[in-house]
């Protein structure tokens, strides 16, 4: 006999460290969906799980620490828990702490949602010697209750089967929590206006309504005013009324009267079925902290564990990244032996593999990045690190942990972007983000090497230091800037919890690097793949042909006749035709798109100094800032250009001022970060965000130029 | 200034010292030693996260460390957190 299989919705919520996101790790595995919320950057994931009959779909809901709709988690969670009614809902407990994890399983009760309760740390809470009346608190809680040890993957089995008992045989069992009598009076005076003028309540429940109202929940006024118009203004009246009473008899606000009825109902509960002894004695996590936050010593620390991090993500990955690279090269070789000369060559050698390649080559400094944030925050450091830093970033309008992404861009801006992450406020992320591109990355590096070598040998380690500690002040300065204007305000107050310290499981590390690395490679291999063929097309179109201003075939064929006829050596012909062909190189250069476009745009770029090949460089940039130094090359007919070739430092000091050379430095710092950059981005913050990046990064570095130059003129 | 909700009530400290029974703001702590707090005063939205994290009237809480200028380390409800001085201005305690 076929059964039929039932799918349902379970959604997992549970304040933050409570050790949610491994229980769902543990129920779904790797079968795991990263996706966002709509319309928000709040990360969604999903997963699949079958069980007994049912297609059991997971979804993990934002770690927050109740339902109000303080935070954009939790409206987010809020949301999915109201609009998408998941069958049931996993509270995550740590149960080493009831009574501030029962906080929001009060609120979710609240809701009315089908509630099972995931006690976990069991194990702590048994080592310590304390004991739960699992049952009597089950019965209080009006909750099936499940102990779960998420860090060694106990409970999972029996999770499951409470979510089948919960489904098949859904009890009515409503426990309300009673606010005490003068709050239960408004409560009833709003219910009764809410229900004489017809207000509508969408899906919620018209008790919860009241006392959201009370607790001036922004997001539900706002709904209410909406749906209901006119009528409003007498809710608004009576809950005005009742606040002010309130507020005068018990000399407390509202908001916070209701909070600690909740708690208050914890307690209670607690009291019956818990014994519950305060130690405040000093952990081991206490020890930890007396050095890791010390007033003195927590600063070096953490620049310590920075440095650490920034050795292991970049040292230990330029191994694989020669891998890659080699492989690249392999794969190129390949191709030019099978495929015949011609444009599809040139698109899959040029184009595609110079393109993605570029791109993929970063790979393993991203999972050895990720895997290092995800080591610093599992354990619990990352908080620490913020709390370390806060007061300095503060100044410049940063949050502590803005500290990360930014040291982090001294490497890569992209794994830079992706580590905002890491702060949860939108604004501290987009600001960090902004700035984030004058942290002058490892690409930019060859750049300044052959122009500070071919200008300025003598001092060109202190030119490149100075072009660097630019990026660091316009950074700071922009900071400022963006917070006073466009991210002015709503500068979250600083507020975080310090988890204990935990030895992070591995398989929440690589869940985690997998999750981002994956998005990462998928990126370049979609939009990445799209810009490299069309930054190509700009490259190769309009074909020269054989409009050639000299016949360099006829010149080549001459030195191969003198080498036949032993004239000259195979060296001699070797360099001779690399000579020559660097010259059509550059002539097609000149003919193709972006050398037009080069030429179009040099109007504009004159008062900084440039000339058409310069702007040409600058938008072979807009792909790599590395490419900036291969495409002088090819311009100026090098071939095999790098930061080294003493030919092309020659040729750049004999047709540019050394001013203009610096300029061209100081532009290659601050315009555009680059393509992968760009696209990550666009992922991270939208589109908007994206274009105004582009846009202020542009216009930023052309001001700073045209100043430099025009300035810097007048004394030369 | 910024105003956290309509009933802003504006209990800046620095201007407006508190006058006497014992009572005196979080950054005024000292590290080590509990106290229980007396009231929250920032408006609802604040007042509604710092409840949601266990900030309540009569909840006993001690200061377990600072940096200098920065924020606070709190130990409240067997929970540690790290509290901007902005924020912990708001909540004014008294002793035990």
């Amino acid at each position: 006999m076929a059964k039929e299989i039932k799918e349902i919705t379970i959604a997992i919520s549970g304040n933050p460290n409570s050790g949610k996101t491994t229980i769902f790790n543990n129920l779904t595995g790797l079968r795991q969906h990263v996706g966002n919320y709509p319309g928000v950057t709040v990360e969604k994931k999903t997963g699949v799980i079958k069980y007994k009959g049912y297609r059991i779909n997971v979804v993990d809901l934002p770690g927050t620490y109740s339902l109000t709709a303080y935070s954009l988690e939790e409206i987010v969670a809020r949301n999915f828990i109201v609009n998408e009614k998941p069958d049931v809902v996993i509270d995550v407990v740590d149960s080493s702490n009831l009574e501030r994890n029962l906080y929001l399983a009060v609120q979710l009760m609240e809701l009315n949602t089908p509630l099972i309760l995931a006690f976990n740390m069991a194990d702590i809470v048994k080592k310590s010697g304390k004991k739960i009346d699992i049952n009597l608190l089950s019965e209080l809680f009006g909750a099936p209750i499940v102990e779960t040890v998420g860090s060694r993957g106990l409970g999972s089995d029996k999770l499951l089967e409470a979510i089948v008992r919960a489904v098949s045989s859904r009890k009515e069992k409503k426990v309300e929590v009673k606010y005490g009598e003068e709050v239960e009076n408004e409560i009833d005076r709003i219910t009764l206006v809410l229900k004489k003028q017809k207000i509508p309540t969408f899906k919620f429940d018209i008790r919860w309504i009241a006392v959201k109202l009370l607790e001036q929940d922004r997001e539900i006024i706002d709904k209410i005013k909406k749906g209901s118009g006119s009528k409003y203004l007498k809710v608004e009246e009576t809950v005005g009324s009742s606040i002010d009473h309130l507020t005068s008899i018990l000399r407390d606000s509202p908001e916070v009267i209701i909070a600690d009825g909740r708690y208050g109902f914890i307690k209670g509960a607690l009291l019956e079925a818990y014994k519950e002894v305060d130690s405040g004695k000093l952990d081991v996590s206490e020890k930890i902290d007396r050095v890791l936050t010390n007033r003195i010593l927590g600063i070096p620390i953490f620049v310590l564990i920075i440095w650490l991090m920034f050795q292991f993500v970049f040292t230990l990955g330029k191994y694989p990244m020669g891998w890659i690279e080699l492989g690249f090269e392999k794969l190129s070789a390949l191709i030019t032996e099978i495929v015949q000369q011609g444009l599809i060559r040139s698109l899959l050698v040029d184009g595609i593999i110079g393109g993605v390649g570029g791109v993929i080559t970063f790979t393993p400094n991203i999972i050895l990045l990720f895997f290092t944030i995800a080591v610093l925050e599992d354990s619990g450091y990352m908080a620490r690190a913020a709390f370390v830093m806060d007061r300095i970033m503060h100044k410049i309008g940063l949050h502590g942990k803005s500290f990360i992404p930014l040291i982090i861009g001294f490497g890569c801006t992209v794994p830079a972007y992706m580590g905002s992450r890491i702060l949860e406020n939108r604004k501290d992320r987009l600001v960090t983000m902004h700035i984030n591109t004058f942290m002058s990355c490892g690409a930019r590096l060859p750049v300044y090497i052959l122009f500070a070598g071919a200008f300025f040998p003598a001092i060109a380690g202190n030119v490149i230091f100075s072009i660097y500690l630019i990026g660091v002040l316009m950074a700071v300065t922009m900071a400022r800037v963006l917070r006073a204007t466009r991210f002015r305000g709503e500068s979250e107050p600083f507020v975080m919890e310090l988890p204990p310290y935990r030895i992070p499981t591995l398989k929440g590390i690589l869940i985690h690097t997998w999750e981002r690395t994956w998005m990462y490679i998928k990126k370049a291999g979609t939009v990445i793949l799209a810009i490299s063929i069309l930054m190509w097309i700009l490259f190769t179109f309009p074909m020269i042909g054989n409009n050639y201003s000299q016949n360099y075939n006829g010149q080549i064929e001459k030195f191969e006749q003198s080498y036949r006829s032993g004239e000259i050596t195979e060296d001699e012909l070797n360099e001779k035709a690399a000579v020559i062909e660097g010259k059509m190189a550059g002539e097609r250069l000149t003919y193709s798109a972006a050398g037009r476009i080069g030429r179009f745009l040099e109007p504009v770029f004159r008062p900084l100094g440039f000339d058409w090949k310069m702007v040409v460089a600058t938008i072979s940039g807009i792909a790599a800032k590395e490419v900036v130094v291969s495409t002088m090359g090819t311009l100026y007919s090098i071939q095999e250009a790098d930061g080294q070739s003493d030919s092309l430092k020659t040729a750049l000091y004999n047709h540019y001022h050394p001013l203009v050379g610096y300029n061209f430095m100081l532009f290659t710092l601050l315009y555009f970060p680059c393509m992968a950059g760009m696209v990550i981005f666009r992922k991270e913050a939208g589109t908007k965000e994206m274009l105004f990046q582009i846009g202020y990064t542009f216009l930023l570095a052309w001001v700073m130029s045209f100043l430099v130059f025009q300035i810097g003129r007048l004394f030369i | 200034m910024k105003r956290w909700g309509l009933r802003h009530r504006g209990g800046n400290s620095r201007e407006t010292p508190l006058a006497d029974n014992g009572i005196f703001y979080m950054t005024d702590a000292v590290p080590g030693k509990k106290y229980r707090i007396a009231r929250i005063d920032g408006g609802y939205r604040l007042n509604s996260r710092l409840c949601a994290m266990g900030f309540i009237p009569n909840e006993i809480f001690y200061v377990s460390g600072a940096s200098r200028g920065g924020p606070l380390c709190v130990f409240i409800k067997g929970t540690k957190f790290a509290i901007g001085r902005g924020m912990a201005e708001k909540i004014q305690i008294r002793e035990i």
